[in-house]
């Protein structure tokens, strides 16, 4: 996005709402979101040479100083400690007050007053514009009565209450700080400066600068920045931003390394593979910070609703100091007036979505989950529907072996006999034969003579006698017969979608061998994971409906739809969307591409593609299928974050102003209430960054329980075809 | 005025605990290249701001004890009502717990204050004490009196006990005037004093604190105390607007 408004603040990295500043700091254009982030920002940055933070925490403490002496004169007034000396005291009492309280109203008040004009000159009220203006009737109330002989004045209410909200925005730009913290090694990616080793010496340069075949150390941790080979050292690192699991990974020389883990033992020395932005962490960091700067449809609503409400709030403010001024004196009802603008400042309600989005979004990416749209984050703690495509998403995308059934000889021989042709393949069903057989501990037979049949299999000689491996058109070919047993349970298993190879040797053929896309060990605890927490699991394949059912079994969805073309998916997912409201398609971004990119969120399972390219609204990582209800969860509890801080924004204005304009809220104290609104609704939305980790419960990440560990016929992915022949 | 006799010596003692902890601040602000005078100047000018944080702070905890107080019925001169008594002594307690931190014995209570806010005001004082612009020390002195600081967390409770504005304005007023001096010192002379001079300091400090914590539960425990004398404008002290 590229619209003016939709940048994010330099310092609490929030999208820039309606209330942005612009400030040119130290040769750089910075943007803000509000004052209290300008000031912090400076604060934070600046170097103490005569910088502008220096001159604007002076500036903050002389108008603290002088506001609180106002305060303190003004408290010995009200309990009248010189009514005993001479009543004559009170004219050179206002008059230190008027002394002290212009330059208080000079200082804290001139950025308040700048904005207003700002703003003004775009034609928008801010709600800047209701603090000038109160504090400026307040102010001006006061000279005039004192000018007049009045026993009444208020600089005190007014330079503290400009006191209070700049304090109170200061405040809580520092505390949202903490937001950003957590997102800030996302954020800086390229810009990080890394140590590139040439020659003798060592030099720090942004990692944008790091092309292939530099060498770059990284100390114990340091983020790696790059991709790449381990040339010298030994480390553990963790690479849960890439992968999403949070377990140390023992690195050594010619370990590759990705970049964006954390190293977190020894010194590295690491050759680049490649440039520093071409890596997948440069991508994901491209990534989440096009996501924070683009603002959700609750923002968005949120923002309209301050922009309504500010004029709305001048009007009210107005009115009720002329309803009360019939009343009252004239200067009760200007400072009943007064309590209205301070308390309704709709600061809160601007700050409820963008702080918990932007936490969310970080937590998740911290873990590997890239967020491309804050509004999808949104729709998918709604969604009460997931639908899944099968292979590669559910299923881990290629064949294993499940089953071998033989006659007459003994399986192993079998599966060493077909390796031992298999390991001349190329075909994709000869990988998973090799696998298996390494798992067993077999070691393929010796054969010579090896070559391709095209479309039927392969053949060879092993221990002088022809052997062969394929489908039944080989076997008939050969003239090699199949016994009839083995042949009824070689066509039920073809029925069921397994590939099946048929293995003979001397003359006949012994063994049948069954392969399948398995579905993924995860599988079955996830889908369980979603339906506790609410949601309807279903199944959409471009495959057979026999697969599709075994998946379905073994992973306990029953909401099955099978051989569905692409245009059928989609048909599919608006009827979905017609019962649930919102679809959430989950694919593995290859082939499905389309599909997910018209379902309300898209989401990819360890997606391969750039990034950039990429069609899913939220990336999950390689094998990270298990996190999908962690993510649901998170998803949940942002939203309740935003609603529970939209609640309280409301709820709050809505109370306070109607107390204000019955006149019942003293000024100082409605601008007290405000400023602690808006740090409890930070802290509020500070309770994400707590949130746990994803844990794989009984889950244990694909492939670290091999075959070797469920042997013999019991293979549990037989159950399937058993169920169909059921 | 006995009373804020005994505050203002308890400042003074408490500001050996100043010197080790503020101090550092006092001595950073230096000495002003313009000479003697303008070099007091600036002490003065951060003493003086620091003195206006505190009275502040005395001022808000005394009308936050009235509210407390009248909020459970109307206070009235003479002996104390309930409330009075309780607010005497929680902040009691709360005086005797930042005692004992001064004798290193009970540590929970600054951990907690210093994780709320005292990181930003750190940050805000470092960048200040680099500055030599000549309104730089009066801001220093005001952040600084904000700092969290069992000294003034013990006086603004015992400020808050007085539950009216003037007397715990007075109270704040009569311990910020203690620490003035050795402050003061800290500007010319600071690091002369050995360091086992300023733990005997502060002990001595952690003492007054632990009596007058005492006293101030004693005053909210013993069935016939009565007001001091301050209680006499306290009690028709009324906030106007």
């Amino acid at each position: 996005m590229t619209v003016a408004g939709d940048r994010s603040c330099s310092h609490c990295r929030l999208p820039i709402g309606l209330r942005a500043m612009q400030r040119r700091l130290e040769g750089e254009e910075r943007a803000f979101c509000c004052y209290g982030c300008c000031i912090a920002f400076q604060v934070k940055i600046g170097r103490p040479e005569e910088s502008n933070a220096a001159w604007l925490l002076i500036r903050l403490g002389v108008g603290a100083f002088l506001s609180m002496n106002v305060m303190l004169i003004s408290l010995l007034l009200y309990v009248e400690a010189f009514s005993g000396a001479d009543a004559k005291m009170l004219p050179w009492i206002q008059l230190v007050l008027w002394l002290f309280a212009t330059p208080a109203l000079v200082i804290l008040g001139a950025p308040y007053v700048r904005e207003t004009w700002a703003h003004a000159v775009e034609g928008r009220v801010t709600s800047s514009a209701l603090v000038v203006l109160g504090v400026g009737a307040a102010y001006a109330y006061s000279l005039f009565a004192s000018i007049e002989g009045g026993r009444q004045v208020y600089f005190d209410t007014a330079t503290m209450v400009l006191m209070l909200f700049t304090i109170g925005n200061y405040l809580e730009a520092a505390s949202r700080a903490r937001a950003a913290r957590d997102l800030e090694p996302l954020l800086a990616a390229e810009n990080e400066s890394a140590t590139v080793v040439e020659g003798e010496g060592e030099t720090r340069r942004p990692v944008r600068d790091i092309c292939a075949g530099m060498l770059v150390r990284v100390r114990p941790s340091e983020r790696i920045p790059v991709d790449g080979v381990v040339l010298e050292g030994q480390s553990n690192t963790d690479e849960a931003v890439i992968t999403g699991e949070s377990r140390q990974v023992a690195k050594s020389v010619g370990s590759t390394v990705i970049a964006g883990s954390i190293n977190l033992d020894g010194p590295l020395l690491i050759q680049s593979s490649g440039s520093g932005t071409a890596t997948r962490w440069a991508q994901i960091c491209r990534s989440v910070r096009d996501a924070l700067s683009q603002r959700s449809p609750t923002q968005r609503l949120a923002d309209r609703v301050v922009g309504i409400s500010v004029p709305l709030v001048l009007i009210l403010g107005g009115l009720s100091v002329v309803y009360w001024a019939q009343s009252m004196p004239f200067d009760r009802a200007l400072l009943i007036g007064l309590a209205v603008l301070v308390v309704a400042c709709p600061c809160a309600v601007g700050l409820a979505a963008p702080m918990a989005t932007s936490l969310g979004i970080g937590r998740l990416a911290r873990c590997g989950c890239l967020v491309r749209d804050p509004a999808a984050l949104e729709a998918l703690a709604r969604a009460r529907l997931i639908a899944f495509d099968k292979t590669g998403t559910l299923t881990s995308g290629r064949s294993r072996l499940v089953g071998i059934e033989s006659e007459g000889a003994d399986e192993q021989e079998a599966l060493a006999r077909a390796a031992g042709l298999e390991r001349h393949s190329e075909h994709g069903l000869a990988r998973a034969i090799l696998d298996a057989a390494a798992s067993w501990g077999l070691e393929p037979v010796m054969t010579r003579d090896v070559r391709a049949v095209p479309g039927r299999g392969i053949r060879g000689n092993a221990d002088g006698q022809p052997v062969a491996a394929g489908n039944s058109a080989l076997m008939k070919e050969l003239g090699w017969p199949l016994a009839p047993g083995l042949s009824e349970r070689a066509r039920v298993l073809e029925a069921s979608g397994h590939s099946v190879i048929h293995v003979g040797w001397a003359g006949a053929v012994h063994a049948v061998l069954s392969l399948d896309d398995l579905a993924l060990p995860e599988a079955r605890s996830t889908i369980e994971a979603l339906r506790g927490l609410g949601v309807h699991v279903a199944l959409l394949t471009g495959d057979l409906a026999h697969t599709a059912l075994r998946v379905g079994a073994v992973t306990g969805i029953k909401d099955i739809q099978a051989g569905l073309t692409p245009e059928a998916k989609r048909a599919a997912l608006d009827r979905y969307r017609q019962d649930y409201g919102s679809v959430t398609m989950v694919g593995d971004g290859l082939n499905d591409g389309p599909v997910l990119a018209e379902a309300d969120v898209g989401i990819a399972v360890g997606s391969a593609t750039d990034l950039a390219r990429e069609t899913a609204t939220l990336v999950l990582p390689l094998g990270g299928l298990w996190m999908l209800p962690w993510v649901i969860s998170v998803a949940r509890m942002v939203r309740r974050t935003i609603l529970t801080n939209l609640m309280w924004a409301f709820g709050y204005n809505l109370i306070a102003l109607t107390l204000a304009v019955l006149g019942l809220l003293q000024p100082v104290l409605a601008a007290v209430i405000m400023a602690s609104s808006s740090l409890l609704l930070v802290v509020n939305s500070l309770r994400l960054s707590r949130l746990p980790d994803p844990v794989p419960d009984s889950v244990r990440p694909p492939d670290a329980e091999p075959d070797s560990h469920r042997h013999g016929t019991d293979f549990p992915p037989m159950v399937g075809p058993v169920m169909v022949r059921g | 005025m006995i009373y804020y006799l005994v505050i203002f010596a308890a400042g003074f003692a408490g500001s050996f605990h100043c010197i080790g902890m503020c101090g550092g601040f006092a001595c950073a602000l230096g000495r002003d290249p313009r000479g003697g005078t303008a070099t007091a100047g600036r002490h003065l000018l951060y003493n003086v701001g620091r003195l206006t944080t505190y009275c502040f702070l005395g001022g808000l905890a005394g009308a936050l004890g009235q509210v407390v107080s009248t909020a459970h019925g109307v206070s009235v001169p003479g002996p104390l009502d309930a409330a009075q008594r309780i607010l005497a002594i929680v902040a009691g307690f709360l005086m005797i717990a930042m005692a004992l931190q001064f004798f290193s014995l009970f540590h929970g209570f600054h951990r907690a204050a210093i994780g709320f806010g005292g990181n930003t005001l750190a940050l805000s004082i470092r960048s200040l004490l680099a500055t030599r612009s000549r309104a730089a020390p009066i801001a220093l002195g005001v952040f600084n009196g904000f700092l969290p600081c069992p000294l003034v967390y013990a006086f603004a409770a015992q400020a808050g006990s007085t539950a009216a504005p003037l007397p715990g304005f007075l109270v704040m007023l009569a311990f910020g005037l203690g620490t003035f001096p050795a402050m003061l010192m800290m500007g010319g002379i600071g690091r002369l004093l050995a360091p086992a001079w300023r733990q005997r300091g502060v002990w001595l400090a952690g003492g007054f604190i632990l009596l007058l914590g005492l006293v101030t539960i004693g005053r909210g425990v013993l069935p016939f105390a009565t007001h001091e004398d301050h209680a006499g404008h306290a009690s028709n002290v009324g906030h106007p607007g």
